[in-house]
């Protein structure tokens, strides 16, 4: 069931959306892709993705965040469970510090955004994959 | 010279090029009256007590009617003129108007004309002649009702010249003097002819001497001289301090132009720095995004992403890929020296205990150290030192100087961190048994991109932001930096930062979920 999970890639780096989408193929993904918030949002609705791979920034700094907000604000149990990797320089642009939900009860004092992880970019491949499969592993919708 | 007699053609210029350096005119010429005034009642007192005195002591006959009546005179005046200073102390009168202005103006010198305040300035200067004009008829009198021209007093005169040429414009001195003699003259020849009474002073002159010209010519000769070459050499004195005054004023008022002009373009040049920073961190940002995607791309490719890599397409992207890691490393340092450089703008200050900061920045460092060989020796405060700093900066910092220590140090080696605090100074100190830093590249191993060439020799890949970046930390945190280096046998590097007060937040710690 993993191996054919859908991945929603949310990124403004048309280059690097192409680029991940590659690797999550070859992973055994099926990868649907949004280049803007708004398009993200409605691919959700239309694609029902297992994950999604959400960018920070986008064409406006916050764009990302607000995006997480607004989909975890959603009415429908399934849409705003899905999971979330966040794809982040986010120490550097932010000046803010997050952190994802553990899932074990505790979290680190801060500002707290409600993502299953974060990865840094730059994207090293497997290091995708891995988290990708662990996030997968991890979701309420596979268990 | 003078600027407040005769008034040369290049002291004109001078005063019109910069008329504020003339000294509160106004002000200092009050200030003087005040001083006269002063003088006058001692004056007036004086003149009682000698006349008292000398009715007592001399076997002279004195007119002691008028002459207290002149006194009494006198010291009324002296009341009056207190009055009138302290009305234009406290009042700023217009120019004085038409006939009134053209005669005052003669008294002041020309530089003063027309400037603020003239109208003060002009008014001080027609009380402080007026005051002088009628001192000098005052002591006319006292000298006729005690024997005129005999009197030895009649010399008392030169006091009036040097006060008119402290007080008063050089060329209101000569007239001054020119009234005094005059009066004298009158006083003189006036008894001498008969038209006055004389009250002979028995004993000083022969009897009848007063009425013999040359006698009298001779003597009104002498006097005049010595009032006019007093009035020469007081107003010539006067005015060489009051241009050395004014030399002062303009001197000190230079200085305070060139510090603000100094202060100006330091602020200028920060500024340029600052900005010059912010375009520099702009410019990283910008090359970041696409670096990080060429560096994802070429991993897919070299992992076999995109399917299997012949050896030398392989090897190719290879090449590609580390420079592509090597300009990201590059764009990350450019961030970090300009983000220390922007100083307070982008630090963010929290508190961290020095201790754990450099224990995790030698923990991160251990992989390499055990890879390469290399033991690392850790000196850590015992108590926990709380410090108040910009946390990713001093980890940049720490990172660097350990990455240096090992990457510079053969295996065997040693790299020894201390980190200590004393007070509100923070010492960490990073050395090595190394490779070292020739002695004449010293001085610039903390300029951006300048690598020794030992260094280029031992490590070919390194950024030359590294010490740059130490530097701009250190400052950022109000410190220093200071480099000691033999080559071949070691370098040791130490940080000096300024604690700065305590916050009371501590973002790092874990807490429990309600």
């Amino acid at each position: 069931m993993t191996e054919h999970a859908k991945i929603l890639i949310v990124d403004d780096d048309r280059d690097l959306v192409a680029t991940l989408r590659l690797v999550l193929e070859s992973g055994g993904y099926r990868v649907v892709t949004a280049h803007d918030a708004e398009e993200g949002m409605a691919r959700i609705e239309q694609d029902r993705p297992d994950l999604i791979l959400l960018d920070v920034m986008m064409p406006d700094a916050t764009e990302g965040f607000h995006f997480v907000w607004r989909l975890r604000g959603r009415k429908e149990p399934d849409l705003r469970a899905v999971p979330i990797i966040m794809l982040t320089a986010i120490h550097e642009r932010t000046e803010l510090r997050f952190y994802p939900d553990s899932g074990d009860g505790t979290y680190q004092a801060g500002e707290f955004l409600p993502v299953q992880d974060f990865l840094d970019k730059p994207v090293a491949p497997k290091e995708l994959l891995e988290r990708v499969r662990r996030v997968l592993a991890l979701s309420p919708a596979e268990s | 010279m003078s600027r407040h007699g005769t008034v040369t053609g290049a002291d004109e210029r001078d005063a019109t090029s910069a008329p504020s350096a003339v000294p509160p005119a106004a002000a200092e010429l009050i200030g003087r009256i005040g001083w006269l005034i002063r003088l006058r009642w001692v004056a007036v007192v004086g003149v009682a007590a000698f006349l008292e005195i000398a009715r007592r002591l001399f076997p002279v006959h004195l007119e002691l009617g008028p002459l207290y009546l002149v006194l009494a005179g006198l010291a009324g005046f002296n009341l009056v003129v207190t009055l009138l200073v302290r009305r234009l102390r406290s009042s700023e009168p217009g120019p004085p108007r038409g006939w009134a202005m053209r005669l005052s103006r003669l008294l002041v010198p020309r530089p003063l004309w027309g400037l603020e305040g003239e109208g003060r300035t002009l008014r001080a200067a027609a009380l402080a002649n007026g005051q002088i004009a009628i001192d000098l008829l005052a002591l006319a009198l006292l000298l006729h009702f005690s024997g005129g021209i005999e009197n030895p007093f009649v010399f008392f005169f030169v006091f009036h010249t040097i006060i008119a040429s402290i007080l008063l414009s050089r060329r209101a001195t000569y007239l001054q003097a020119g009234v005094a003699v005059v009066l004298i003259a009158a006083v003189a020849v006036g008894e001498a002819s008969g038209f006055l009474r004389h009250f002979p002073l028995d004993g000083v002159w022969r009897e009848g001497a007063y009425r013999q010209p040359a006698l009298v010519a001779a003597q009104l000769f002498v006097v005049a001289a010595t009032l006019f070459l007093s009035a020469y050499m007081g107003s010539t004195i006067a005015a060489h301090l009051r241009n050395r005054e004014r030399d002062v004023v303009q001197l000190s008022r230079q200085l305070g132009d060139k510090a603000d002009r100094l202060e100006e373009a330091y602020r200028r040049l920060h500024d340029i720095e600052q900005a010059k920073s912010r375009y520099m961190r702009k410019v990283a940002h910008e090359l970041r995004s696409p670096l990080a995607t060429v560096q994802t791309a070429l991993s897919a490719v070299l992992e076999g992403l995109a399917g299997e890599l012949p050896e030398r397409p392989r090897e190719l992207v290879e090449r590609a890929r580390r420079r592509a890691d090597e300009l990201a490393r590059l764009t990350e340092d450019l961030l970090a020296l300009a983000r220390a450089r922007e100083a307070h703008e982008m630090a963010e200050w929290e508190e961290v205990d020095l201790g754990s900061l450099i224990a995790d920045a030698v923990h991160e460092a251990m992989p390499t150290a055990a890879d390469k060989g290399v033991a690392v020796v850790v000196e850590l405060p015992t108590s926990p030192a709380l410090v108040s700093v910009d946390r990713r900066a001093l980890q940049q910092l720490l990172g660097n100087l350990i990455g240096n220590a090992l990457r510079y140090t053969p295996t065997g080696g040693t790299v020894t961190v201390r980190g200590e605090r004393t007070g509100d100074e923070v010492r960490i100190e990073v050395g090595d048994t190394g490779i070292g830093i020739p002695a004449e590249d010293l001085p610039r191993v903390f300029d951006e991109f300048f690598r020794s060439a030992n260094a280029r020799h031992m490590a070919p890949d390194g950024t030359g932001l590294g010490l740059a970046i130490v530097r701009a930390v250190a400052e950022q945190h109000g410190g220093g930096v200071e480099i000691a280096s033999t080559v071949g046998e070691g370098t040791r590097i130490t940080v000096r930062i300024v604690c700065r007060k305590s916050l009371s937040r501590n973002p790092g710690e874990r807490i429990e979920h309600p």
